[in-house]
């Protein structure tokens, strides 16, 4: 595994088109030089972003999907990565907050993430849990209206707000990881403790309840950690589509549970970037974001969501 | 058009109230798109404008085209829903949701961002055939998918992979392109003058006598795929002419208009709720009328709610168009 990680993150760092040289010097763990300072300023934390919010996506889907007990559950068709998004351009222009403050976007995306999962969960309150998904593809899309309502007071802000509607893990450094990577490691954790509450509530409510666990309770708890992690996701990268329903699929054939799903999200999203950066070379100058890595992880989510609703 | 609809409304009337209510809503809230805004004008003020007042050049070259095309293309996305959720036979069928109006957005955005040299006029050809890639790509997809709910999440991805398209595409825009694109692609109204409603509604036009051939073709399909083929009737083949006429209508409008989010979705629940035991050839009317209603009124909405600022026709619609959608949803699950 720290090997399939090496080759990634060297992959990573060498898709950005910098050169080996400044690359292998950050090895000695001394950072001289300005080439070396710029991949060390830029180039690694775009890498730690990926691999943190896929992480977390990945996480936050696993949870999803485990206790709504639906294999198509992920954070952007629950309303949460909606109103993540929603929380984040909101406060960004109302001006609750600097634009580069990582507390700040984390918190309006909490309150967001928060009220886009409550919206979801009134439209289906008291209904079966599997069914929610509807309700989630229906709650997006009034969040989505809202979001628009927004952007349409400022459409000159429209291109900054592009980077949080697409999903881009470009363009954050070591302050907005400093503060977010502590929030999704102890995210993570708190999954990882409720491995078993997970076992318990995916078989059915009944199941749970005959082994003494409260359905109504253990959900909200488990939720609650899948919202916080999505809203760390999005307070870094915006709203990143499907990660958070893929990893999950590929993390249960290889047959783990919470920290196979955080492996293999953060590889998909980091194979992603990367894929974006090498696109980001082939369409050189014209693309003033460079290629999204939200624009990769859209593409070949919906071909894997084909194949899914296919074999419905 | 109002005339014609009331027309098409009132031979549609089992009780005689409901359909004057329809036509007479209409004609109210296009009279209030006619009066309100600034400057406004007195309804007995209307035709006696002075020639070369702001008042006349506001009301004949502004307001007037606005109204009509409001009036056809919400008629024509309500009538479009209709026929995508009767053919599917899926209530929940909606452009949104099929890959269609983002098809049709992208198509159009990709023209206008990198100065393609289509010539103005073909914008609603671009629309509509990105609009029948779009629903394309996911009938193809779906091909397999036996369930309701499969097709619609196939849907949703191929909807929010044209999507990604779109929103990579707009990043290479200018910013000063960006205000347009932006107005455009949550859909409005403003800005319509009577150059781009002459060239939508030629489309409108062909397209009227299309729907209705496929009124028996619905009839059948209704009766689910075994039972309509037992009758004789090619289902495959009947299903993809409907759906072919729900694109032409849906590019159509989306090419001036930019997708008019979830009217498709909300004006055929309301044709089914006032009118349950009525047929798909009673159904068509109505959804034409309560879609070209529930756009006029969304869009005095976006007009005057945050007036001078105008807020997004789309955004409005998919507020009222959700809610419906939760309410269906309760519904069906209650009963």
């Amino acid at each position: 595994m720290a090997g399939l990680f090496a080759v990634l993150a060297a992959a990573h760092l060498l898709a950005s088109g910098r050169p080996v040289g400044a690359i292998t010097g950050l090895l000695d763990g001394v950072v001289d030089g300005q080439a070396e300072k710029i991949v060390w300023e830029l180039g690694v934390p775009r890498l730690l972003t990926a691999l943190l919010t896929g992480a977390a996506l990945g996480v936050a889907g696993f949870v999803l999907q485990a206790t709504l007990r639906n294999p198509l559950a992920a954070p952007e068709f629950s309303g949460v990565n909606p109103g993540a998004v929603l929380g984040i351009l909101g406060g960004l222009a109302l001006g609750l907050f600097p634009a580069d403050s990582a507390a700040g976007a984390l918190l309006a995306a909490l309150a967001g993430g928060a009220l886009g999962g409550g919206i979801t969960w009134l439209f289906s309150a008291g209904r079966d849990p599997a069914g929610l998904v509807v309700h989630g593809l229906l709650g997006s899309a009034l969040l989505a209206g809202l979001t628009t309502m927004l952007l349409a007071y400022q459409p000159s802000r429209f291109g900054n707000a592009l980077r949080w509607l697409i999903g881009s893990v470009e363009g954050r450094v070591w302050e907005h990881l400093a503060f977010a990577s502590w929030w999704i490691a102890g995210g993570i954790a708190v999954a990882w403790a409720c491995s078993g509450l997970l076992a318990v509530l995916a078989p059915g409510d009944d199941h749970a309840a005959s082994l003494g666990l409260r359905p109504a309770l253990g959900r909200a708890v488990a939720l609650t950690v899948a919202i916080a992690l999505t809203a760390g996701a999005a307070s870094l990268a915006g709203a990143i589509a499907f990660v958070g329903l893929v990893a999950p699929h590929v993390a249960r054939r290889l047959g783990g549970g919470v920290p196979a799903a955080a492996v293999t999200g953060a590889v998909a999203l980091a194979g992603a970037d990367t894929l974006a950066q090498l696109a980001g070379h082939l369409l050189n100058g014209t693309h003033r974001l460079g290629v999204p890595a939200g624009v990769v992880t859209a593409l070949a989510g919906a071909a894997v969501l084909i194949r899914l609703g296919r074999s419905q | 058009m109002s005339a014609v609809l009331d027309g098409r409304a009132a031979t549609a009337a089992r009780r005689p109230v409901a359909p004057w209510a329809a036509g007479l809503g209409l004609a109210a809230v296009a009279l209030a798109g006619l009066c309100l805004g600034t400057p406004f004008v007195a309804p007995q003020d209307l035709l006696s404008a002075a020639p070369d007042s702001i008042t006349h050049v506001v009301l004949w070259e502004l307001r007037v085209p606005r109204v009509l095309i409001g009036l056809a293309g919400g008629a024509a996305i309500g009538t479009a829903g209709l026929l995508l959720q009767e053919s599917l036979r899926n209530p929940l069928a909606v452009p949104e949701l099929l890959g269609v109006s983002t098809g049709a957005a992208l198509a159009v955005s990709v023209c206008v961002v990198w100065a393609l040299p289509v010539p103005a006029s073909l914008y609603p050809l671009a629309g509509l055939l990105g609009a029948a890639l779009g629903g394309l790509a996911t009938l193809a997809a779906a091909r397999t998918g036996r369930s309701a709910g499969g097709v619609l999440l196939i849907g949703a991805a191929v909807s929010t992979a044209i999507q990604a398209l779109l929103l990579a595409v707009m990043a290479t825009a200018d910013r000063l392109q960006y205000d347009m694109l932006f107005r455009y692609l949550v859909g409005s109204l403003s800005g319509l003058m009577w150059e781009q409603t002459a060239r939508a509604l030629p489309w409108f036009a062909a397209a009227v006598p299309l729907v209705v051939l496929c009124v028996p073709a619905l009839g059948l399909l209704r009766l689910g795929d075994d039972a309509a083929a037992s009758l004789g009737s090619r289902v495959h083949l009947a299903r993809l002419g409907v759906l072919a006429v729900a694109t032409l209508l849906i590019g159509a409008v989306t090419g001036p208009c930019g997708p008019i989010a979830w009217v498709g979705l909300l004006a055929p629940v309301l044709a089914r709720r006032l009118r349950p035991y009525a047929g798909v050839r009673l159904w068509l009317p109505w959804s034409a009328a309560l879609g070209a209603l529930v756009t006029l009124t969304a869009d005095l909405a976006a007009r005057l709610a945050f007036a001078p600022v105008e807020t997004p026709l789309g955004a409005w619609t998919a507020l009222a168009g959700v809610l419906a959608g939760a309410v269906l949803l309760r519904r069906r699950a209650a009963s």
